[in-house]
């Protein structure tokens, strides 16, 4: 990608509870993006994403128009024109890539969200789990730990289960304890794995029925990048989710860039 | 700009305390009160002094008050349970007696611990669960006659009609104030905001009740004065924000707090803690009679089992007021184990939609532990509704 200082560009940055991201779009097309781990200083981190998505897209600070930041991190955010929710930014980066999405499924790092959008991409309603880890990517970080596996490999190795072992627990840690019961009781660990994607899935369903569910189903956050869990969810909410071509833990740092391209046209 | 009397208010507030045990060495009795259908009309005309009791958003009160009672109770419950134990709380320490109806179940639970673990002289009035049926109207009746003839032994003095009428015309001056008070605060520009309207209600827990009647007749004189009579429009694009659900009692302003910081306005309420209370209050006699039968037909609180959604009182009142005070959004606030408004927060959701009306439930307690939770949510929703009006984001 060239430098093109003639057309103003905008950054979206995302702080979440485990990765940050940032993401640079202008002309209505995506230039560059950067995810780092989160650290303890989230000022920083927000600083090191930015820059990192700067780089990929050849540019620099003195590029960019208007810089919308996100995330439970967004507080924390100098750096940012503006602080939009992660609700309304996943809701912006989810109708961006797929204008047809009318409900979002967001499992991040330590919350989960149902969102509901109308055809504008406007929020219209949404829930929130944030209590517990079920239904998070910290959950299923524990769990790659238990089955010694990497974090990426824990959907594919649910596909290949053949039959479910029913999983009790969604809380992290009885559902660590009740996996190594199972796995001393000799079951196939693809099968305790897709137990316990289909306890998580239940648990999330319940946000739905309180918000519902409409086609398109936008599946976003990190969590989003488990096939393992897309099948369970498809399975439990009966309806087909959509598969983005971008990666959905962008979703969010996408939407707020979208943002941002708002906001600082008008400027 | 302050307004003049509600430092005043404040004032009486902060003194009140001392007032009242100088009160009580002249031989004034206190009667403190808890939960929802207490007809203070009859305490103050047997001249005793009406106190209505209950904190909340501490959460050390609360892990004292488990001491006593089940954490499968709410907040404010234990909290109200703490608040005995620990016996700091001026008005608890001034409580001659402890009037509590059996409105919420939870709180009359309150009724039978204090009894039991400190002693407490209580008097329970009982409500009936078929609110809505002459069965039930005729028993509460009874309930509320019973309660007086309790109240005239401990007050050592008989109901007279006469200074009852004195008492009712009272409470009608304080209930039409405070309404009048709702619409200067929902108005565009409004010189008061709904916050320091609720403070001046729960000022109206503590306050001598004529003094407190004629403080807001200032208040309301000062505001005609300077600010004409109160007319809601022209709205200028706040995020119109109604609350509902839970009690929110003296001194919990978590979410208070925070959907202010997220740049809410609040601009009305249905909660018993604030509006509720004085709404719909016909008292057709001066008599029991007339006082039971005005209290029963209130906006009925949610422990009260209303099944049929076409004429649920509440639901009514709640859309009513959306619409008086041109609400956009509702947020619910539920405290964990309040079962009466978290059951009801589903079909609460449901009826607003269908006027149009998003709802958000916050569902918390008053550890501060969720609060960063809870900021997304309502910020959430603030963006929502400001995007509604299309005035910030667009797509």
């Amino acid at each position: 990608m060239t430098k093109e200082t003639h057309k103003p560009v905008f950054a979206g940055v995302d702080v979440g509870s485990l990765t940050t991201k940032s993401v640079i779009v202008s002309n209505g097309t995506i230039l560059g993006y950067g995810l780092i781990p989160t650290g303890i200083n989230t000022e920083e981190n927000g600083l090191k994403a930015l820059q990192k998505a700067l780089d990929t897209a050849k540019l620099t600070r003195d590029d960019l128009k208007y810089i919308v930041a996100t995330g439970y991190g967004r507080i924390s955010a100098p750096y940012a024109n503006k602080t939009v929710t992660e609700i309304t930014c996943h809701a912006k980066g989810a109708h961006y890539l797929h204008p047809g999405t009318r409900t979002i499924i967001d499992m991040g790092g330590q919350d989960c969200k149902a969102i509901r959008l109308d055809k504008d991409g406007n929020v219209v309603d949404f829930a929130m789990n944030d209590k517990c880890a079920a239904g998070t990517g910290r959950f299923l970080e524990v769990m790659a730990n238990v089955f010694k596996v990497k974090l990426n490999d824990l959907g594919p190795l649910a596909l290949k289960a053949k039959e479910i072992v029913p999983m009790s627990s969604t809380c992290t840690v009885f559902a660590e304890s009740e996996t190594i019961s199972l796995l001393a009781r000799g079951e196939k660990p693809e099968n305790i794995l897709k137990g316990i994607h289909h306890a998580i899935a239940n648990r999330v369903s319940g946000m739905f029925s309180r918000v519902g569910v409409e086609s398109d189903v936008f599946f976003s956050g990190g969590v989003a990048k488990n096939v393992g869990m897309k099948a369970a969810l498809e399975e439990v909410l009966k309806a087909k989710i959509v598969a983005p071509e971008y990666d959905p833990q962008l979703v969010g740092a996408l939407g707020a860039a979208v943002l941002a391209r708002n906001y600082g046209g008008k400027v | 700009m302050v307004l003049e009397t509600l430092k005043k208010i404040e004032e009486a507030v902060k003194e009140r305390p001392q007032e009242l045990a100088e009160a009580r060495k002249k031989g004034a009795k206190v009667v403190g009160w808890l939960n929802y259908n207490i007809p203070e009309e009859i305490i103050h005309s047997l001249g005793l002094i009406p106190i209505r009791l209950g904190t909340g958003g501490d959460d050390r009160l609360v892990e004292i008050g488990a001491r006593y009672i089940s954490t499968k109770n709410c907040v404010y419950v234990r909290g109200a349970v703490g608040l005995f134990a620990e016996n700091k709380d001026p008005y608890v320490q001034n409580s001659d007696l402890v009037a509590v109806d059996a409105t919420c179940l939870q709180i009359y639970r309150v009724a039978e611990l204090i009894k039991y673990y400190f002693k407490v002289n209580t008097l329970i009035l009982g409500v009936p669960r078929n609110f809505t049926s002459p069965e039930g109207q005729v028993y509460f009746r009874k309930e509320v006659e019973a309660f007086t003839q309790k109240l005239e032994e401990f007050a050592g003095n008989k109901l007279d009609n006469n200074t009852l009428a004195e008492s009712i015309k009272l409470y009608n001056s304080i209930r039409k104030s405070i309404k009048e008070l709702y619409n200067y605060q929902a108005i565009d520009k409004a010189p008061l905001k709904w916050r320091e309207v609720f403070d001046v209600i729960h000022a109206g827990f503590y306050l001598d009740r004529e003094r407190y009647n004629s403080l807001l007749q200032e208040l309301l004189k000062e505001l005609k004065e300077k600010h004409g009579i109160p007319k809601i429009g022209n709205l200028n694009g706040d995020a119109r924000i109604f609350i509902s659900g839970s009690i929110i009692p003296p001194k919990d302003t978590k979410l208070i707090s925070i959907i202010e910081k997220v740049g809410g306005r609040i601009v009305g309420d249905d909660l018993w803690s604030g509006l509720n209370p004085v709404l719909n209050v016909n008292i057709k006699e001066p008599s029991i009679k007339g006082i039971a039968d005005a209290y029963i037909n209130r906006v009925p609180h949610a422990a009260l089992p209303y099944l049929d959604l076409e004429t649920d009182r509440r639901l009514k009142n709640l859309k009513q007021l959306i619409k008086d005070y041109q609400a956009q959004g509702v947020i619910y606030h539920t405290l964990r184990y309040c079962d009466p408004f978290t059951f009801k927060a589903g079909e609460t959701k449901d009826v607003l939609k269908k006027e149009g009306v998003p709802l958000l439930e916050i569902h918390t307690e008053y550890a501060g532990s969720d609060v960063e939770a809870i900021r997304t949510r309502a910020e959430a929703f603030v963006e929502l509704i400001k995007n509604k009006n299309n005035l910030e984001i667009e797509a």
